[in-house]
């Protein structure tokens, strides 16, 4: 029978690297940590202490650099790939762990998008049989949605042993994905976070945090988001899903202009040297949103908008019903936004199932994504909260958007599975 | 001292203790709506049908700036206007006191079906005004007053206690709470459930288990919790009714099938006169249990089949073993390191996880616990079920050991 009792960790000083190999080593499995230095590498394993707040977690990690990694391989039963999201850098390294691994250790990659099947080509047959996607979501200590991407050459015995290992072992919520641009979150939450920015050229930066804040359903606004994210990661995922696809919303991959041009001038988001990307901070530390026209910093406009607060008031009272009454009857053109994005959302996700997920899982594998990677109301939290398929329905066609026919068969005694969904509409 | 009627359980509903109401922009009323939400839903029983609530809540007017929480029942839903509600205090076991009200009302025949809730919202303020609060458990002025974090400094002396008297090894606290938090793994509403521990863990000091007081350490101490709990007490009358609709079989549903109350001296310093003279550490804790075995007709815990203790701290749950009579006074560590309290053992402590692993939401643990107790005699408790339960028994402690709640749950068939 099949143990995991030592996992060797690449780019173990990244903050993946060093926070899923810590998973591994709450479970009591020995790791070893590879980065360029020790010294890196010693910076990983203190961040998977920190994330699992016990110092004990330093006795299952040790350091090593990546001159080592040959010597460590043959000992190790699965080797977590957590390198930078470039498919060379990556194929290299996956080339010196198939000479080097034994047979049947198993070999995963935590990228966010690239394919699988690109990553595995030109290994040996025993590689591929035992490669696939492990693709934790960042931080995997507060989120435990695991995408899981198999070879078309893994058994079965190897997919179900590695499933049952991430959910008894790591406590992970497995997903099972296509391998496609963006497997399922990526793919969804981007579209949705892309468009905000293409949108936010037209109304401001603050307009659109504020009409599509966590009232409505994620606990941070979509540009915001994106800026914990960095704009350059964020590009890399968004340009690649849109040059690798081509489906009803594929213009809203499309990175706008002024993105770029931030990108160009370093404003990358909170990780980036400036600190700077869709927000910035003034002098006195109060937060500044960017001009998308002018790239200047400005201070945020005080907006109240009575919907907005008027559903916030209501979320503070846990009166759900009435606050998302608001969204289905609201007259205005800030309520057709935020109409457009709730409903834009859970059109896309059910048009998705089939091709992102097996069709059938239904919804449940994209709802379990997006609630447990990504801290979104999922979208068929949102069906039962707008009233079942059939009012849903009739509210994505007067938007003007399309309806999927996963969504049209679905009963109106079908609930989302994910339990608790009101904790997703937060009143901030 | 037999119970006059059978008050029968018919269910209930907690929140998820993981989950922060303040960060989620949401105040005391949304918990209680939420609660009420589940309560009714998972039970299927018409709010119309209620005759009277007791709401178990410690420090509303402190954390949330609200009391007056009985009034709260009757916002929920129109058909609510007009029903009888109190608030019960009682510090950690206030929602025990509310259970026991709305019991002695159908036992005195005046109801027919009574909600009993507790709600405690605590994530509000930062923890040295939170531990400041708690500190109105215990008699405020004398000994918690300019004291950073008093509770785990009072039950230190129920540690210091323990040692003087029979000895304490550290590492079977450890234990306690390292199968608690165990345990809380397997429940899905349990505040730990994905938080790092191990025994490796509890047994270390340093930077992330600091020791809080004198010798526990903050693997030792229960969570501060926003949470809330329901239960349904209904008489015999209205159970066979609810039976029938729900195509149940009224022996299988479970009843209070004892219960017991005392109150110790408030100040700690009395606490520890009375232990200097007695076998039992928290003799007014024990009569509580014997009370509760003599009204459920049962000798002691070898009729009971799961405990849901209250370990605020390790050393409370270590001083339950003996107390419910698991082991003679002084060697409560034998139970520990026979199995006995383990899921698997012969009568397993906190399978829910307890106030250490589940959460400890100061006015709604009472409720938590019969809830659990509930889940565990009807065959309900999922991942955390311990098998065959057919008797369990709750113990609510308020303040350092003050108010002392017991119940027994049993079922017929």
């Amino acid at each position: 029978m099949r143990e995991i009792k030592k996992v060797a960790v690449l780019g173990a000083n990244g903050a993946m690297g060093s926070r899923c190999g810590g998973i591994f080593a709450q479970a009591g499995v020995r790791c070893t940590f590879f980065a360029r230095t020790e010294e890196k590498a010693l910076l990983g394993i203190d961040n998977a202490v920190q994330q699992a707040r016990s110092d004990i977690l330093r006795e299952y990690i040790t350091p090593k650099t990546y001159d080592e990694l040959e010597d460590e391989l043959p000992e190790c039963d699965w080797v977590f790939e957590a390198l930078g999201e470039d498919i060379g850098l990556k194929r290299g390294y996956l080339e010196r762990i198939d000479r080097a691994r034994n047979k049947g250790t198993i070999v995963s990659t935590v990228s966010s998008s690239l394919s699988i099947e690109e990553l595995a080509e030109g290994k040996s047959d025993d590689f591929k049989a035992h490669f696939l996607g492990v693709h934790f979501f960042n931080p995997p200590g507060k989120l435990p949605a695991n995408e899981l991407i198999f070879h078309p050459d893994n058994s079965d015995m190897l997919k179900s042993f590695v499933s049952s290992f991430c959910e008894d072992r790591l406590y992970r919520v497995n997903i099972v994905t296509y391998n496609r641009p963006g497997f399922a979150g990526n793919r969804i939450g981007f579209s949705f976070l892309n468009e905000a920015t293409l949108y936010a050229e037209k109304h401001g930066v603050d307009t659109i945090d504020y009409l599509l804040g966590p009232h409505t359903g994620r606990a941070m606004p979509p540009l915001a988001t994106i800026d914990l994210v960095g704009l350059d990661v964020y590009r890399a995922i968004v340009d690649y899903i849109y040059n690798k696809t081509d489906d009803e919303r594929h213009e809203t991959f499309s990175l706008p202009l002024y993105a770029e041009k931030m990108i160009r001038k370093g404003l990358l988001g909170r990780k980036g040297q400036t600190k700077s990307g869709f927000y910035s901070k003034g002098k006195e530390d109060e937060i500044l949103g960017i001009s998308p026209n002018s790239l200047e910093y400005s201070p945020l406009k005080s907006m109240k908008i009575e919907f907005v607060e008027d559903m916030k008031n209501y979320i503070h009272d846990g009166e759900y019903t009435k606050a998302v009454d608001i969204i289905k009857k609201e007259r205005s053109p800030e309520a057709d936004i935020v109409r457009h994005f709730i409903l834009g959302y859970i059109s896309y996700s059910y048009s998705r199932i089939g091709e992102v997920t097996p069709k059938e899982h239904g919804i449940s594998g994209i709802d379990k994504v997006m609630a447990y990677g990504f801290s979104w109301l999922p979208p068929s939290g949102w069906v039962d909260l707008l009233g079942g398929p059939s009012p849903t329905i009739s509210l994505i066609e007067k938007a003007g958007l399309p309806v999927s026919e996963q969504l049209s068969v679905q009963s109106a005694d079908s609930h989302c599975l994910v339990s608790d969904v009101q904790k997703y509409l937060i009143a901030r | 001292m037999q119970m006059a009627r059978k008050v029968f359980i018919l269910g209930g509903h907690q929140t998820d203790f993981a989950r922060n109401w303040t960060k989620e922009g949401k105040g005391i009323a949304a918990m209680i709506r939420e609660v009420l939400d589940g309560g009714f839903s998972e039970t299927a029983i018409e709010p119309g049908d209620l005759d009277a609530a007791h709401v178990g809540n410690f420090a509303g007017e402190l954390y949330a700036m609200q009391a007056h929480l009985g009034a709260f029942i009757c916002n929920y839903h129109p058909v609510l206007r007009g029903l009888p509600t109190s608030r019960h205090e009682a510090a950690c076991a206030s929602s025990s006191i509310a259970a026991l009200m709305a019991r002695a009302e159908i036992e005195a025949g005046i109801y027919d079906l009574v909600m009993v809730m507790g709600v405690e919202l605590m994530k509000s303020i930062d923890s040295k005004t939170g531990g400041d609060y708690l500190g109105t458990a215990a008699w405020y002025e004398k000994e918690c007053a300019g004291v950073d974090f008093p509770f785990p400094k009072l039950f230190d002396r129920l540690y210091d206690l323990y040692d003087e008297k029979y000895g304490v090894n550290y590492n079977h606290l450890a234990h306690i709470s390292t199968i608690n938090y165990e345990n809380a793994k397997r429940n899905p509403k349990a505040q730990t459930r994905s938080w790092y521990m191990n025994l490796q863990h509890a047994c270390s000091t340093g930077n992330y288990n600091r020791v809080i007081g004198k010798r526990l350490r903050a693997t030792d101490c229960s969570q501060v919790t926003d949470g809330a709990a329901v239960i349904f007490l209904a008489s015999e009358d209205y159970a066979s009714l609810y039976a029938m609709r729900t195509g149940n079989n009224i022996d299988k549903i479970p009843y209070i099938q004892g219960w017991g109350h005392r109150t110790a001296p408030i100040l700690f310093d009395d606490k520890e006169a009375e232990a200097r003279v007695n076998k039992y550490v928290l003799p007014h804790t024990r009569t509580a249990i014997t009370d509760a075995y003599t009204r459920a007709g049962i000798k002691g815990p070898s009729e009971l089949s799961c405990i849901e203790t209250h370990d605020c701290f390790s050393i409370t749950e270590y001083a339950a073993i003996e107390h419910f009579g698991l082991a003679s006074p002084g060697e409560g560590y034998k139970r520990i390191e026979d199995g006995t309290i383990e899921i698997g053992g012969s009568c397993p402590i906190n399978p829910s996880g307890g106030l250490i692993g589940c959460g400890h939401p100061v006015g709604a643990t009472g409720a938590r616990q019969l809830l659990d107790a509930y889940l565990q005699v009807s065959g309900k408790a999922g991942e955390y079920q311990v098998d065959g339960v057919k008797r369990a028994a709750t113990l609510n402690i308020g303040g350092s050991a003050t108010t002392n709640v017991v119940h027994v749950i049993g079922r017929d068939a």
